[in-house]
């Protein structure tokens, strides 16, 4: 417990969002008299405010908050019986009858858009008068205040803001590797040898060719493969986002780098380098590839794929899945793509019909103090964790009970998606020591990229973009699919592809894409 | 009227009050409107309210609904509501038809769905007629049992054992390809084979439930009719073709006028899970587009405006294959 303690805090030592920095008095309770507010908490664990979106219940983190500050949260959720976020959130206004919070998961797009028309408060006035915890947090991360920004300038929402760097990486069957003695590769050309080699040298050693060098479970993952030619598959933490190239926000797939980029992925796929099956195989590709001992590599999450170890230590022997630094690009760069964001667009909003405004941006800064920080991540202090040594410690019941602690601390009430500052500690004691080794192994490096949080649109700016985005995608999907497949060639369709682009609207979507950027971020 | 002045008492009705009498007595045999209906209500009063649950479902699910049809027409905001929402006219179509993307997948709606006519909807017709001749009662009815178990199966499952059907490691299709020496082929990333594999699933899977109706029809036949044909003489192929099939005739022309009604309701859930941006080019339809567009998108004025195209191409077929089958074989569905 003690040694983990240390290395705990050598790894949080080098992450920067960490804990509530500098946590600011606030007057508790909040208020003298007990006051209701009803709020809407939709999102993907609970369809309601208590455990499961059981809302007869009320959750032992809510308990502690109603004592300390004196709000009681009411749960008046819409759509509790759709897991739809989207859904829920359209009833809710389609009724218009609004609770006096609105939270839950994916409530940017809607809170962005419908705020300006009068739906909800603008916060900016009450954060800077009466939130010094939330103000603080921001002072320190203008870029993500920027970037919650609806596009007339104001601030409708209060986000999660996810703590902790990685999210995916890069992993190899370790044993097939020593069985053909190869060393992991550290740039394109040795990653393609290697491939080779499982392809031809039969590293499971069952005398048939039926290795599959390397595997995705959901296909776009193979797009990952797109870095290592210095190109981009995303630029967010969801797939065929755009990316900021030189201050500027463009498509990575219209870019000459994808082009040659692709042509390659396509040749590796003809090959057999790449899995024949990729875009049906699915998501139980990886249970599957791995548990006959067939796939030889990935690019997919720290957490999940390094319980394989573990799990399969029975049925294939000497089993050995490694996470490794993301092979050097031709240009000798090495970049992971894919991180966790830091602002999610979840969290909670103020609705027009609060009666209260004041009262309730206290509230939510008390959930960006330290104590309120505390409490939302990692439940009622006594019963599932303890402060030793001035770090917030779970007790052994909760780590040892085999079941996911993400699972317990939503049934508590914490990690909860309110508007909240997460804190990373909460996860690093339940990460595996296999994924622990790979992350600090990813933090020998910089290896990660400048993340486009995205942009609000104006109306103009939406209709724009709702007019020519869809169809653009789904051509470039199309067509990305079928180079992939080798139905065409990527280098001689190039001039038609981009001519089709543009023809579709490509540059009118930049332009709008751009002039959001820069009203939004460029101040 | 009499003159004569000695007349004394009514000898007989006057020609009025036989008038009167006879309109009385028609009356009475003949009630009015609203005693008939009084009188019918009284009588089969079950009957009504057996109805009102369907009638019920229909204005609740089916004509309610079609007050939001308006987003079609407007510039819609969820927050505003349908009522308040700004009216635009004909943009939304306009934005439909200068899509190249919409054009193409209405294409592919009319193109899957005929397919689904022409190949699936004899199916059931002769699966019908098999059983029918299927002397052993316990062969037919575990036939029959086999035949109706995928209309029973979620789609989801449907479409993994499609999947994995077709899979070009270990898919059995492959698989006996192998066998005839051929390559595997990944038949769903190949746009020239979605259309007959959407197609062939969904005959395998629906043609054996829609064979009840057939099956109930022949049921209905008059046995006699059998009976004097195998006196004169007729062999069983003779008698499917000149009796059981002349019979269910009228079966079979409501049931494809209903099937064209409902020919661009593409089960689009299936479609969902077995394509690919590689067979957009043949799979994409109307609804799978709505979906992307306009459901994921947020579009819904869009969506709305693309469904009620769909709608009214189908009206439009429902009324021409009705007005047809009126003309030419007097049956029709009103």
């Amino acid at each position: 417990m003690r040694t983990f303690n240390l290395a705990a805090a050598a790894i949080l030592g080098t992450t920067a969002l960490t804990s509530p920095a500098v946590a600011q008095d606030i007057d508790l309770p909040i208020v003298d008299e007990p006051l209701e507010l009803t709020v809407h908490m939709h999102w993907a664990r609970a369809q309601g405010y208590g455990p499961g979106g059981d809302t007869s219940k009320i959750y032992p983190v809510e308990e502690v908050a109603r004592k300390q500050t004196n709000i009681h949260l009411i749960d008046k959720t819409s759509g509790r019986n759709t897991t739809d976020n989207a859904e829920a959130m359209n009833l809710l206004l389609a009724t218009g009858d609004l609770p006096d919070i609105v939270g839950g998961a994916n409530i940017r797009q809607p809170v962005n858009e419908y705020g300006p028309q009068g739906a909800f408060v603008p916060l900016n006035d009450l954060v800077a008068e009466h939130a010094p915890n939330i103000q603080a947090w921001f002072d320190e991360h203008p870029e993500i205040w920027d970037a919650i920004s609806a596009y007339d300038g104001n601030v409708y929402y209060i986000p999660y803001l996810p703590d902790g760097k990685y999210a995916r990486a890069w992993f190899v069957r370790q044993d097939w590797l020593d069985t053909l003695g190869l060393e992991r590769p550290d740039n394109v050309d040795e990653l393609y040898e290697v491939l080779v080699a499982f392809r031809d040298q039969d590293p499971n050693g069952n005398g048939v060719k039926d290795e599959i060098p390397f595997f995705v479970r959901d296909w776009e993952e193979v797009l990952r493969l797109l870095t290592l030619w210095d190109a981009r598959s995303t630029g967010a933490d969801v797939y065929h986002q755009f990316y900021l190239k030189d201050g500027k926000v463009v498509h990575p797939y219209a870019q000459e780098a994808y082009r040659d980029g692709l042509a390659n992925i396509a040749q590796w796929y003809d090959e057999g380098l790449i899995d024949a099956e990729l875009f049906t195989r699915g998501s139980s590709a990886r249970d599957y590839l791995l548990g006959e001992n067939l796939g030889g590599m990935t690019h997919d999450w720290f957490a999940s794929t390094s319980g394989y170890n573990v799990a399969l230590a029975d049925k294939v022997e000497g089993f050995n899945f490694v996470p490794f630094l993301p092979p050097k690009s031709v240009s000798g760069k090495r970049i992971e793509e894919n991180r966790r964001i830091p602002m999610k667009p979840d969290g909670w909003a103020i609705s027009y019909t609060n009666d209260h405004p004041v009262e309730t941006i206290k509230y939510f800064d008390y959930w960006f103090s330290e104590e309120g920080a505390l409490l939302a991540n990692f439940g009622v202090e006594g019963k599932t964790w303890d402060m030793v040594d001035g770090e917030p410690i779970y007790k052994p019941e909760v780590l040892d009970s085999g079941r996911p602690v993400n699972s317990q601390m939503y049934l508590e009430g914490a990690q909860v998606y309110r508007g909240y500052p997460q804190d990373y500690r909460y996860e690093w004691q339940w990460t595996r020591e296999s994924a622990r080794e790979g992350i600090k192994l990813y933090d020998t490096e910089d290896l990660l990229v400048e993340q486009f949080l995205g942009v609000s649109f104006n109306k103009e700016e939406q209709e724009v973009y709702d007019r020519y985005y869809p169809s653009i995608q789904t051509y470039m999907l199309e067509r990305q699919q079928a180079w992939i497949l080798g139905t065409g060639d990527v280098k001689e369709d190039w001039d038609d592809y981009m001519e089709a682009l543009n023809n579709m609207g490509y540059q009118k979507v930049l332009e709008v894409m751009n002039s959001a950027y820069e009203r939004q971020y460029g101040g | 009227m009499t003159n004569d002045p000695n007349f004394t008492g009514a000898a007989g009705p006057t020609t009025e009050e036989l008038v009167f009498d006879a309109k009385e007595a028609q009356r009475r045999r003949k009630p009015n409107t609203m005693q008939r209906v009084g009188d019918h209500l009284k009588r089969e009063w079950q009957l009504y309210v057996m109805l009102i649950p369907t009638i019920l479902w229909l204005a609740i699910f089916l004509y309610k609904p079609m007050y939001g049809l308006q987003i079609a027409f407007k510039d819609y905001s969820i927050f505003r509501g349908v009522a308040d929402s700004p009216w635009i006219g004909l943009e939304h179509f306009q934005t439909l038809f200068g899509n190249d993307q919409f054009i193409r997948a209405l294409r592919n709606t009319i193109i899957i769905s005929f397919y689904g006519l022409i190949f699936g909807f004899p199916m059931p017709i002769l699966l019908a007629l098999m059983f029918n001749e299927i002397l052993k009662q316990s062969f037919k009815k575990t036939a029959q049992t086999i035949v109706y178990l995928p209309h029973f199966v979620s789609s989801v499952i449907i479409a993994g054992i499609v999947i994995t059907a077709f899979s070009p490691s270990a898919g059995i299709v492959n698989t006996i390809l192998g066998w005839l020496g051929m390559d595997p082929i990944y038949f769903l990333t190949k746009p020239e084979w979605f259309r007959p594999i959407f197609v062939g699933t969904g005959i395998w899977q629906e043609a054996g439930f829609q064979s009840i109706v057939y099956l109930a029809a022949i049921a209905g036949v008059s046995p006699t009719l059998y009976e004097s044909a195998v006196v004169d003489g007729a062999s069983r192929w003779q008698m499917m073709w000149k009796i059981t099939l002349p019979s269910i005739l009228p079966t079979i022309i409501i049931m494809l006028i209903i099937r064209i009604g409902n020919m661009l309701e593409i089960s689009f859930e299936m479609i969902i899970l077995l394509y690919q941006p590689a067979t957009y080019e043949t799979g994409d339809v109307v609804n799978t587009f709505i979906y992307r567009q306009g459901i994921q998108g947020g579009q819904y004025d869009l969506a709305a405006a693309a469904g009620l195209f769909n709608a009214v191409v189908a009206f439009v077929l429902v009324m021409t294959a009705n007005a047809i089958s009126k003309r030419y074989s007097r049956t029709s569905l009103w």
